[in-house]
């Protein structure tokens, strides 16, 4: 019974510490590379030499390097030699100097427990030996009866460590006897130093340190965009700038390229709002003067230009509570004077011109080149969104404050001109209507007078027919007239044909009357919509000259 | 095994960011995985000194006593194209016995392996992609260790070529 406990714990030892693969070594002293394995470049262990050759291995390296790649061999392991290629097989024990062994076996090497906190320093041969007997950090089974876990060598004495506790950095959960190990290399809590500048870290924060703060850390100069190369190391970097131009300039330059970035934008946005802006306006230059129709009102309007005269200068001293509205409408009646024969459309051409030249001269806008290439005072065809009629963005620190100041002027004075083109366009409709609706009741009037006298023909033609019917039937009874009777009676025939003919043409005329009025009316129904004003002209003439 | 093989392999490194020989420099080396090499031709007009290739080693697990499979691999930036040789396919795979199964030994190491790469470029006389270039590459899905080469000794005269 106590003979199989014991060969129980045995193997759970062995289970717990496999044996020590010596290829796997840390070696504290530099070794001779002639004692060096080939395959596994560490110095031989259990070296062996192949028979036909005298190269030395491993006995495990070229074991593994002849099963890769040759079959089972009945005569024992047989293969090429690694270095020279000559085929051979391994060498017996006796051929292996004992003086290679010794030397071998002699390097001191590191604990393999050295990762877990050993700095025992031992010989190699000894290796196996400290790590089973001796190593505080070998993994053994618990001491206390009850418990079969493992526990390391050192902590044995303590008693059973198979309890919960919680790490106090991290508060993880785990078992006290693992407590140590964590600490050591799991707790992200835990201190490490630093391998550039020896300072005490967390572990969680190694990385931010090493990237951002580790003062032996190169970085380059903040000028690098700039142009400046250096690179030095953290703590020395504050000096470097002191020196360097590139870094001094750096923050400067930088909010500049902001300021910049932003204004592009800015001035991006401006001017497709202008884009849109100018479309708009062009829409309702198409509107106001459709180029189909100049033509026929010009001559149609000849009475009616003295009134819209009239109107647009009314608007124009409507305005005249700002300066410019004043200087518009002085200059619109110089220009209507001088240009009495011009038609209404050019008229307010010339208006508008003068309207926005003052109030483009109030912008702020530089005095000297800036007048050269502002725009020509406006025409139809002047392309407020094309590019090349702006001055550069105000990159070279122009004299003026930004192309956004002068933009946002350009379109406070489209957006008036807006304004004061569609008051002028309600205006003009009004205008139009009323005309119109005087002009027609002066048609309908003369259309009322002549139905009544039309209507007193058609009456009499209609008293005449009659009475020629009537003389017709009283002739009829004596049907066995004379042949001068039968003359007479044909005269009255043709008589009474030209009278139908007389009573068609007038009835003719009283539909062509109507057909006038209703075209009238029509007219007079639809003057309230502001379009299509020369179409309504058109069917009044139309009207009138069928009368 | 895999101890052996990481073991190994640190001290390569170690090794190989002290000194190399000229031409052969490291790119990168993140893991214990996979490295990348750059190797310039010094004295072959059919490569320009100035132009560098690329070359990706990937280990097993079993590194030394398994090769590494090493390509070589084209990038924009920098610059990086596939030499043209005989034994060295446009998609970078290399027909190289020493990077086969048979040819390998384990006392072979990154460094001789890029040493050998680069005398066999450097000794290289025809500016030629190897027969059957573009059809191995159209429909090639294996990986290099997986394809049967067929290696040729230089002293018999037949090209070295895949074994379908």
């Amino acid at each position: 019974m106590e003979e199989s406990h014991y060969l129980n714990c045995k193997s759970r030892a062995q289970n717990y510490n496999p044996p020590v693969d010596l290829r796997l070594l840390d070696y504290v002293s530099i070794y001779d590379n002639n004692l060096m394995c080939a395959i596994c470049r560490c110095p031989f262990v259990d070296p062996v030499v192949l028979s036909e050759c005298d190269h030395v291995f491993c006995r495990d390296c070229i074991r593994q390097s002849w099963n890769s790649n040759t079959s089972y061999t009945p005569l024992g392991p047989r293969g090429d030699c690694p270095t020279c290629r000559t085929p051979a097989k391994l060498g017996p024990r006796s051929a292996t100097s004992k003086i290679l062994v010794n030397l071998v076996d002699e390097l001191v090497v590191h604990c393999p427990k050295r990762d877990d906190g050993c700095k025992a320093e031992v010989r190699r041969c000894e290796v196996q030996d400290h790590v089973n007997i001796y190593c505080g950090y070998t993994v053994i089974e618990c001491t206390d009866d009850d418990c079969t876990l493992p526990v390391r060598r050192k902590d044995a004495a303590q008693g059973c460590l198979h309890f919960g506790v919680s790490c106090l950095s991290c508060h993880k959960e785990l078992q006290k006897w693992k407590l140590e190990a964590h600490w050591r290399s799991e707790c992200a809590d835990r201190r490490v130093h630093c391998d550039m500048c020896k300072s005490s870290v967390f572990y969680r924060d190694l990385e931010a340190h090493r990237k951002e703060a580790c003062p032996a850390m190169s970085v380059s100069c903040p000028g690098k965009a700039l142009g400046c190369t250096s690179r030095s190391k953290r703590g020395h970097a504050e000096l470097h700038a002191k020196s360097c131009t590139f870094a001094k300039l750096a923050p400067v330059l930088l909010k500049q390229q902001e300021r910049l970035d932003e204004q592009e934008a800015a001035q991006k946005e401006m001017s497709r709002k202008l884009e849109v802006l100018e479309g708009g306006f062009q829409n309702m230059q198409g509107i106001l003067y459709p180029p189909g129709v100049e033509t026929s009102q010009r001559s149609a309007d000849n009475s009616l230009t003295p009134s819209l005269q009239e109107r647009l200068f009314g608007s124009g001293t409507a305005e005249s509570t700002t300066p410019t509205g004043t200087a518009a409408g002085y200059d619109w009646t110089e220009s209507a004077v001088d240009e009495d024969a011009v038609s209404p459309a050019e008229t307010m051409h010339t208006a508008f011109s003068s309207a926005t030249s003052p109030r483009q001269r109030a912008a702020p806008l530089p005095p000297g080149p800036r007048p050269a290439d502002l725009p020509e005072p406006f025409s139809s065809d002047f392309d407020i969104a094309s590019p090349t009629g702006f001055p550069p963005p105000a990159t070279n620190g122009g004299p003026y404050a930004s192309p956004l100041h002068h933009l946002l002027s350009m379109h406070e004075s489209l957006r008036d001109e807006m304004t004061r083109v569609s008051s002028a366009l309600s205006e003009l409709d009004g205008r139009h209507s009323m005309q119109i609706l005087n002009e027609n009741l002066r048609t309908r009037e003369e259309i009322s007078y002549l139905a009544a006298q039309t209507a007193g023909l058609q009456r009499q033609v209609h008293w005449l027919t009659s009475s020629a019917l009537q003389r017709q039937q009283g002739r009829s009874p004596t049907p066995g007239a004379s042949s001068s009777g039968a003359g007479g009676a044909m005269m009255d025939a043709g008589a009474g044909a030209g009278v139908e003919a007389a009573v068609g043409a007038v009835s003719t005329a009283a539909t062509a009357l109507r057909g006038a009025a209703r075209m009238v009316n029509v007219g007079g129904n639809g003057s309230g919509s502001g379009t299509g004003t020369g179409m309504r002209r058109g069917t009044s003439e139309e009207g009138r000259t069928k009368l | 095994m895999a101890g052996m093989s990481s073991k190994r392999l640190q001290k390569e490194l170690s090794k190989i960011q002290g000194t190399l020989p000229p031409g052969i420099t490291l790119v990168s080396a993140p893991d214990l995985r996979e490295w990348t090499m750059d190797i310039s031709i010094i004295d072959n007009p059919i490569y320009p000194p100035h132009e560098t290739y690329r070359m990706r080693f990937s280990f097993s697990p079993s590194y030394p006593i398994e090769a590494p499979e090493v390509v070589f691999v084209a990038c924009t930036s920098p610059e990086r194209k596939i030499p043209l040789h005989p034994h060295i396919y446009s998609n970078g795979i290399i027909c190289l016995d020493l990077l086969d199964s048979q040819g390998w030994s384990p006392v072979h190491n990154v460094e001789s392996v890029c040493i050998s790469i680069q005398s066999m470029l450097a000794g290289n006389s025809k500016a030629e992609r190897p027969p059957g270039d573009a059809e191995f590459v159209r429909s090639n899905r294996q990986r290099p260790r997986d394809i049967n080469f067929l290696y040729h000794d230089p002293k018999r005269a037949f090209a070295g070529g895949i074994v379908f």
